[in-house]
């Protein structure tokens, strides 16, 4: 590992190793530090110890939503007489993001050596890794790595003379977006349709076949092995207080230089566009930036200087999310945008929720009259109300994400959706 | 108990209820279509939001579990905005063909559309449509109407145990479906039009002909099994349209048996006027010609009286009243299912409800195919099942129960004996023993190890037994009953507290009849063996039929052809034939009167539907029948009537003078000092004969049914049925092959089923059984030709 042991030289975590020609390998990521500490942690740390240090380094779960990842450990019951599970969430469903799939393809052991850490500190011996099923590449790279862990005893029985043992399966999921919300995840691990469960009973207690269960991040789990190694206080030192350590942002849109970036939290949003993505391709600010992944609210030029945390962004009116960081320039049609969003939602709602499987088919098909140009001043008022009763009235936030872009849309772009509608086309 | 504030009145509930629960048990209307008091939970339909003081976001109010101090707010502005947006969602795609939906009228979405939606829908675009799937011939469906709220998968996974209705792919494509493309394979599947809060799924039989608001509601109890369901009939006129469950009665559920059977009320089967034989036919003649020919036949003469357990407890008493008036001496059967005539240690009738017996510890059904005789309970067990509690069973079939039985054994009738004698060594071993287990044991020459099973679930604290047809049929019925009573002494569950021992009875009313006819009982091959022999000159038939039922249909013939039949009933039934005057009886739909089920419970039935023809209600009749021969007629009203029954069973008086529904149950008997212990077995033939209990094709009722007939159709097995092993051994295979019986020799199909016990021919077909309904062993001899 070429991390540096002072927290503000910090530059990245997961992404470490990611640039070191096969260092998918298990020989060429040990010549690199993996696996390195973690006889360390399987000898000295107890299960405490590394919870512990995971609430202080203050990490926050990365997939989305952003709930402190050490405190989501402490809910999980001991001594219930049934398995705990980890699984890992891999199945990078939001529009926008690609940063999980990065690291499980270039540096697979970073994630297994997490998982092992996590799986330990939880008592965890069987674990999961549910992975898109898209990333066919990325599912037979991370198992022929868990087969060379296996095959050098860091997984399996009675791990490196430790005592612990686990197993690590992946599980390639069938293609539903919904399925990377961690309850819809543990559904369709479980064999059955993926539909989200309503909460409570949350899967730290009843998960994946009733028993406690942790769901988190690939990136969350990837962080793991570095909390543990330095420390939980010289993680809480990345970043700004509440928002600590490095994030993956996963830019596309109208920039240059489009791909993952692991920026220290706290970056701003234009140093990211203008500093790593080589700038818009026109003009000197966005129009809109999708900051989280397609299910976030859009922010406009005025929040360019916003800094990339999870606490400046709901101030700013949006979510961090998962780092999706979708960027439209001044060419950007959002009339088309929104169109294209409600058809994914549409497209993906599980058809448990009334509002939900009802709702998204309704937006998408106003919205393809209203970019068709055979929109009404009666549609809008429509939208409005259809998105509103959409959001939060249902099980999962499938339904919030379907109607923050329509509802961002009318809010910050009335003249361009009205410029469509049927009178003033003709 | 946790308290919280509905719309500012402080309410106190049980922790862990949901906040709609709390709203529903105060009285407080939260709108809902996928919640389900009998259901689980699945929080779909999103009607039932409610805000939480607090809360940033509407909770639904069906998963969201109260806490103390709480802040519920049922009736907001927004929450009016919310309930109108669910509604405007559910009407995009729902058809708007109310007027020709038999939901119409009797509709949640109707009904909330009125209360909660707008005048209009403003979706404009194109409307989806779904296509129909087959749930077999009780159920219809219209599925463009499906809401989606899954009570039917629900309903099919938790309840019916079969889940065979699904849901298939996502958003506005989500449709419920039949997972095979066939019948629904459910005893119960006619709940699901009501469980269905729309049109989607509809009552097939009673389509298209009504509309809700036409019928009148008649309060009654099902007398189709033991169990005794209250029941709803729906009639418009005095046409019986359908028949519904009662709401917050002991079941909420009734089953296809008892609510298909209502077409039999009309049908051709019905007797309707008094009629004699004239030659090959009956004639229908006036009462007081078949009064004549009646007093003809009987007056002053040796007569055997036959009659079914499910008339109402008053009918019973005026059978009573008439046996004791005209023929004194008279001998009385109400029971085609029982050999052995010998007290019993614990008579036929439930000790516990069925609500105790969900909630044992352990619960053994020795010998019974529950599914078809007690569909209910048997409900009751797979959701005890799924609760995760054991349920073990014994028997000489591997019956369908749609559930997972924790422990199983299949043994041969014959081998009861030996099981129960194990069970008693293993618990005697650890240290529980009665009085009467070492002679007991003595009597016993095996041990078979399904006893295991019997003990094990013996030592847990509460242990519920059912005991089953294969065994109160036994030819050593009073031996082996004694036998499990032991047991259960010895294990502390024959307490009054802590009492296990049910023995399912075949009809309505056993307490009261063991009550009433106790000391003139006898069994019914008792009375065709009397009537054979020449010792009785005619035989007097209330309502059962001896022929299609029950294990004595040769002995019916045979007595038939030397004496005289009086049939006196409401259905014809296949003993017709032999009758030379049959007078009509009022149905269990017509009369006001009680009933007692296998529990205990009764039941007052008050509104009668009007009388199709010139039936009389059963206690009239009897009356009449003692004036006409000269007796001194006992009693001239209902009430005079009911006296007479209150003096006679005072448990009966009692519960019927409760103030408080269901707080006296009426208790079956108990017989002390019974010393019985198993015979020696006589190994003549090599197979054990069980007979299979067809739900849709046992008793006269369901037989006059067209709809329960064809769904029996549907449901239908091979005739005779063996384990493959009993036919290889024999050197035979599957077929045409000849079967030796007391009774002689006769030819069957013979299909082989890993099912059935080795050792034991299953006649899963009575009727095509024929003569081997009268068996109780057997021999295959060899392929007939």
């Amino acid at each position: 590992m070429t991390i540096p042991s002072d927290p503000k030289q910090v530059k990245q975590i997961c992404f470490d190793r990611i640039n070191i020609p096969n260092v998918n390998t298990l020989s060429v990521a040990r010549e690199h530090g993996a696996y390195e500490f973690l006889p360390t942690v399987l000898k000295e740390f107890d299960s405490a110890r590394i919870i512990d240090e995971v609430k202080t380094s203050g990490v926050r779960g990365r997939g989305g939503a952003g709930f402190p990842t050490g405190l989501k450990w402490s809910f999980v019951p001991r001594n219930t007489g049934k398995p705990t599970y980890l699984l890992c969430n891999a199945d990078e469903g939001e529009p926008g993001t690609f940063k999980d799939r990065d690291i499980m393809r270039f540096d697979p052991h970073l994630l297994i050596e997490g998982m092992i850490m996590a799986g330990f500190a939880l008592g965890v011996h069987d674990a999961y890794i549910y992975i898109r099923g898209e990333f066919l590449h990325e599912a037979n790279v991370m198992n022929d790595a868990i087969a060379e862990a296996y095959a050098a005893n860091l997984l399996g029985d009675n791990i490196l003379g430790s005592g612990y043992s686990m197993n690590l399966t992946v599980h390639r999921g069938a293609g539903a977006y919904v399925c990377g919300e961690e309850t819809a995840l543990i559904e369709s691990l479980e064999g059955k349709p993926g539909r989200p469960r309503f909460k409570p009973p949350f899967p730290a207690v009843e998960g994946f076949y009733g028993c406690p269960t942790v769901v988190n991040n690939v990136e969350t789990l990837a962080t793991v092995p570095a909390i543990l190694k330095f420390g939980g206080d010289w993680h809480a030192s990345i970043g700004i207080p509440n928002n600590t350590g490095c994030k993956i942002f996963s830019v596309s849109g109208h920039v240059n230089k489009p791909g993952n970036y692991e920026v220290p939290m706290g970056t701003s949003l234009k140093t990211l566009i203008e500093e790593y993505c080589g700038g818009l391709q026109h003009g000197s600010v966005p129009k809109v930036v999708i900051p989280g992944g397609s299910s976030t609210p859009w922010l406009l030029a005025e929040h360019y200087d916003t800094p990339l945390t999870y606490d400046d962004m709901v101030k700013a009116g949006s979510m961090l999310g998962s780092g999706a960081i979708i960027v439209m320039d001044e060419t950007a049609d959002v009339v088309a945008l929104s169109r294209r969003l409600a058809h994914f939602y549409a497209h993906e709602s599980c058809g448990q929720c009334t509002p939900c499987r009802e709702g998204t088919g309704w937006l998408e098909r106003i919205m393809v009259r209203v970019e068709n140009g055979q929109g009404t001043e009666d549609d809008i008022q429509v939208l409005k109300e259809a998105a509103t009763h959409m959001a939060g009235r249902t099980i999962c936030a499938l339904a919030d994400g379907a109607a923050a872009p329509i509802l961002s849309m009318l809010e910050h772009f009335p003249e361009e959706v009205r410029a469509r509608l049927v009178e003033k086309a003709a | 108990m946790t308290s919280l504030f509905i719309n500012e009145q402080e309410v106190e509930v049980t922790p862990g209820t949901s906040i709609l629960e709390a709203c529903r048990e105060h009285g407080v209307d939260v709108p809902y279509f996928c919640y389900h008091p009998e259901l689980s939970v699945a929080a779909n339909c999103r009607m039932c939001l409610v805000e939480v003081e607090g809360w940033n976001k509407p909770a639904a109010s069906c998963c969201t579990p109260v806490s103390e101090g709480m802040k519920v707010k049922t009736a907001t502005e927004s929450l009016e905005k919310d309930r109108q947006m669910v509604m405007e969602y559910l009407l995009i795609h729902h058809p708007l063909d109310c007027p020709v939906c038999d939901q119409g009228g009797d509709c949640k979405l109707q009904d909330y559309a009125v209360e909660h939606g707008t005048s209009k829908g403003r979706y404009a675009e194109p409307k989806r449509a779904v296509i129909n799937y087959d749930l077999g011939p009780f159920v219809n469906t219209c599925m463009t109407r499906c809401i989606h709220c899954t009570r039917c998968v629900r309903f099919a996974d938790e309840v019916a145990g079969t889940g065979d209705i699904g849901v298939l792919n996502r958003s506005d494509h989500m449709t419920i479906t039949g997972i095979v493309e066939e019948a629904l394979e459910s005893e119960l599947s006619g709940n699901l039009p009501d469980v269905c809060p729309v049109g989607a799924l509809l009552d097939k039989p009673s389509h298209d002909v009504s509309r809700p608001w036409e019928m009148t509601r008649h309060h009654s109890t099902c007398t189709q099994c033991p169990n005794g369901c209250d029941i709803q009939i729906e009639s418009r006129g005095d046409e019986v349209m359908r028949i519904q469950p009662v709401e917050n009665s002991p079941e909420p559920w009734i089953c296809d048996r008892g609510r298909y059977v209502y077409d039999a009320f009309r049908s051709d089967h019905r007797i309707l006027s008094p009629k004699v034989r004239s030659g090959d036919e009956l004639v229908s003649v006036d009462w007081g010609d078949a009064f004549a020919r009646t007093t003809e036949l009987l007056k002053d003469k040796r007569v055997g009286i036959l009659f079914s357990p499910d008339w109402s407890v008053e009918g019973q008493t005026a059978i009573r009243l008439m046996r004791d008036t005209l023929f004194p001496d008279a001998k009385v059967a109400y029971d085609l299912h029982r050999r052995d005539m010998r007290v019993f240690a614990f008579e036929e009738g439930f000790s516990m409800t069925t609500a105790q017996i969900a909630d044992a510890d352990q619960v053994v059904v020795l010998g019974s195919d529950l599914r078809q005789r007690l569909p209910l309970l048997m409900q009751r067990l797979r959701k005890r099942g799924r609760a995760g509690k054991p349920v073990s069973r014994i028997g000489a079939m591997n019956y369908r129960t749609n559930m997972e039985i924790s422990n199983d054994a299949i043994i041969r009738p014959r081998d009861w004996a030996a099981v129960i004698a194990r069970a008693m060594e293993q618990v005697r071993d650890l240290g529980k023993t009665a009085a009467g287990f070492e002679n007991w044991l003595k009597a016993v020459p095996g041990r078979h190890e399904a006893g295991k099973v019997l003990a094990d679930a013996l030592m847990s604290d509460s242990c519920a037994l059912l005991v089953g047809e294969e065994i109160r049929s036994h030819e050593d019925a009073a031996a082996l009953i004694n036998g499990l009573d032991l047991l259960m002494r010895a294990c502390g569950h024959a307490e009054a507290e802590n009492d296990g021992r049910n023995l399912m009875p075949e009809g309505m009313n056993t307490q009261v009849l063991a009550a009433i006819f106790g000391d003139v009982r006898a069994s019914a091959g008792e009375l065709f063996a009397a009537a054979s022999a020449g010792e009785l000159d005619a035989l007097i038939l209330v309502g059962s039929d001896p022929v299609g039922d029950g294990l004595f249909p040769t002995a019916a013939k045979a007595a038939l052809a030397s004496v005289p039949l009086v049939q006196i009933g409401a259905i014809s039934g296949q003993i017709s034939e032999y009758a030379s005057v049959q007078l009509p009886a009022a149905a269990y739909s017509e009369i006001e009167g009680a009933f007692v089920n296998m529990e205990g419970r009764i039941r007052v039935a008050s509104n009668p539907i009007k009388s199709l023809g010139q039936e009389r209600p059963l206690w009239k009749v009897m009356m009449r029948m003692i004036q006409v021969m000269g007796g001194e007629v006992p009693v001239v009203n209902l009430t005079e009537l009911r006296d007479m029954t209150r003096q006679r069973m005072p448990a009966l008086a009692a519960a019927w003078d409760a103030s408080e529904k269901d707080s006296v149950l009426i208790a079956p008997a108990r017989n002390k000092g019974v010393e019985l212990v198993p015979a020696k077995a006589t190994d003549k033939f090599e197979l054990d004969v069980v007979s299979r209990y067809s739900f849709y094709r046992e008793g006269m009722w369901a037989r006059a049914s067209d709809l329960l007939s064809e769904a029996g159709s549907i449901h239908a097995m091979d005739d005779v049925l063996v384990h493959p092993d009993t036919l290889t051994a024999l050197g035979l295979s599957a077929g045409e092959h000849t079967v030796r019986t007391f009774l002689g020799e006769s030819a069957y199909y013979i299909g082989v089923r890993e099912d059935v016990s080795p050792g034991v021919l299953f006649v899963a077909k009575r009727g095509v059984g024929g003569d081997l309904s009268d068996v109780s062993a057997a021999s295959i001899i060899g392929g007939a030709q």
